[in-house]
């Protein structure tokens, strides 16, 4: 049997007495896209840290292709690319030579790497910025060249930290399309996001971590059809915060005037609900009953929305 | 080992220090070219000479030697803060480089900033004072070593550093002073007995003194003595260096 592309084997991690790591362990294969869900500080960014090396870990091991990522980290880091989160600075060289550093320390040289970084020039729309500094990018520019750095080296694995934080729409489509590409071509992508529809919409595998914990792992669509809830969500105007006590029994969340309920039964629950937002001063613009989705997985699990910090 | 990886480091870190060489380079040619004119035709008529040697000629060495130690440490101390700081060092700490390929590849920057630095006043003092250079192999290989003892220092006072002011501490609180009591600007045969026994405990007074026996060919310390000092300095700063990147203290969580 071969080795999963990754594997994480009870780790654990403390930062400051603070049990980022509670034991998670988790195998991801060869060829897969792999989601890691959860909110900020629920330890997504701690778990592929101690496999790029830049976390080190309490207990545990985290192999590469069967291989120890502390013992063998020559082979462990040349299969891994990662396009983290935090967005670099650099007064000093241009986006180009930037690159053909990165594609140094992994071993090729300028000739080498030549060709591959002229073709990731092209494929991420960063060829006319090749010259720029990386303080002349835009954050959009800034997050593709996070991409092309973790590719310099072609990779087997794509680790993307939060790749669309922070981003407008368009450009998150735009990054869908070429994540799917990739994983297309044989790669192994390894995806940890807060947003849900990142996830449903990419991963063929998901993991959620709460409080440094996996507390629920498998397909999207077999995650919400453990389920036995349902959605419900109300666009509104005049919600003010004296309206969450009155919500005290319901599972729910509010972001951007969207109220979203996870119920057993929508019929029962909505005219309830209707009651007490109109009671309340809010006029109500939109209702949507919708088959649950991993928004409400992870709400019926955690009790809290995914957009919100981890207890941890 | 991966040495495309190390030369890759290397060549950045070379490439960083000249591409700002206004802030790297010149200034200490200028404050040299000032010293030189404020003893040369200034103080040097009232100020007798050392040891046989024109004040001019007695202090270019030292300053030869103060430049060439406090580039060498900046470079690879602000070069180690600087990537920490603005999310650039986990690029490096995520490729397959070890952590002594790392170390190597900063020590090398900023040696070859402290002795490109030594160099330059050194060329400066031949031009303008006609400068003349007793032993010139010692001289430059004296540098080089030095060069590579005060990098290795900077990489470590980099990598324990969380701020600029911190390394600024260093450089104001410790390094110039040090340099100023090592006896650049006279000959230590001039203090107290005191002040002379204080000054054998400054290591950076053999520094100033070894090059100065390599220049000049006189010396305050026995010219072994400066050598075995400079190795020894190379020795512990570049294992300390290693070994706590090594470590991952201060750039690992």
């Amino acid at each position: 049997m071969t080795a999963p592309a990754i594997r994480f084997t009870d780790l654990e991690k403390s930062y400051n007495g603070t049990h980022a790591l509670k034991g998670v362990s988790l195998d991801i294969n060869d060829g897969q896209f792999f989601g890691l869900l959860g909110p900020n500080g629920a330890g997504k960014t701690t778990t592929i840290n101690i496999l790029s090396g830049l976390v080190l870990k309490d207990k545990g091991k985290a192999e590469v292709f069967g291989r120890d990522t502390v013992n063998e980290y020559r082979f462990t880091r040349s299969n891994i690319g990662i396009a983290a989160q935090e967005l670099p600075q650099d007064w000093f060289f241009p986006v180009e030579k930037l690159l053909f550093f990165q594609a140094g320390y992994y071993g090729l040289t300028h000739k080498t790497a030549e060709p591959y970084i002229e073709k990731l020039l092209k494929r991420l729309g960063l060829a006319s910025k090749r010259n720029a500094r990386l303080r002349e990018l835009s954050g959009g520019m800034k997050r593709r060249y996070q991409l092309a750095k973790a590719l310099v080296h072609d990779p087997k694995i794509v680790i993307l930290d939060e790749p669309t934080a922070g981003v407008d729409v368009e450009f998150r489509h735009d990054m869908w399309k070429l994540f799917k590409e990739l994983h297309n071509e044989g790669k192994t992508i390894l995806l940890t996001t807060h947003y849900i529809e990142e996830a449903e919409m990419l991963c063929e595998d998901v993991a959620i971590i709460d409080e440094g914990k996996i507390i629920a792992q498998g397909k999207p669509n077999e995650l919400t059809k453990q389920s036995e809830k349902s959605g419900i969500t109300i666009q509104l105007t005049g919600w003010n915060e004296s309206i969450h006590n009155k919500f005290n029994l319901y599972t729910y969340t509010f972001e951007d005037n969207r109220l979203h309920f996870t119920v057993k039964d929508p019929e029962e629950s909505l005219p309830e609900i209707i009651n007490i937002l109109s009671q309340n001063g809010c006029h109500i613009q939109n209702i949507k009953t919708d088959k649950i989705t991993l928004e409400d997985v992870f709400l019926s699990l955690t009790g809290r929305g995914i957009g919100e910090e981890s207890g941890t | 080992m991966n040495w495309i990886g190390m030369w890759t480091l290397t060549k950045r870190e070379v490439g960083r220090f000249f591409s700002v060489y206004r802030q790297t380079v010149l200034p200490g040619l200028i404050t040299t070219t000032l010293y030189i004119l404020i003893f040369g035709f200034t103080l040097e008529k009232r100020i007798s000479e050392i040891e046989g040697i024109p004040y001019t000629l007695f202090i270019l060495p030292g300053l030869m030697m103060m430049n060439t130690l406090t580039n060498a440490s900046s470079n690879s101390s602000s070069s180690m803060l600087q990537m920490k700081l603005l999310q650039q060092l986990p690029d490096i700490l995520t490729a397959p480089l070890s952590s002594f390929e790392i170390s190597m590849a900063y020590i090398i920057g900023g040696t070859v900033r402290g002795f490109v630095n030594g160099v330059l006043v050194l060329l400066l003092g031949i031009l303008l004072v006609g400068m003349p250079i007793v032993s010139p192999i010692q001289t430059l290989g004296f540098l080089l070593v030095v060069s590579w003892a005060f990098s290795s220092m900077g990489l470590f006072l980099g990598q324990m550093a969380d701020s600029w002011d911190e390394l600024a501490m260093m450089q104001n609180f410790f390094l110039t002073p040090l340099s100023f009591l090592g006896g650049i600007f006279y000959s230590i045969q001039m203090l107290p007995d005191w002040a002379q026994t204080l000054s054998f405990i400054n290591p950076i007074y053999y520094m100033i003194n070894g090059i100065r026996f390599t220049v000049l060919g006189v010396s305050d310390s026995p010219p072994l003595v400066s050598f075995l000092m400079a190795v020894g300095m190379t020795l512990l700063f570049t294992f300390s260096a290693v070994l706590l990147m090594k470590s991952g203290k201060k750039i690992k969580s």
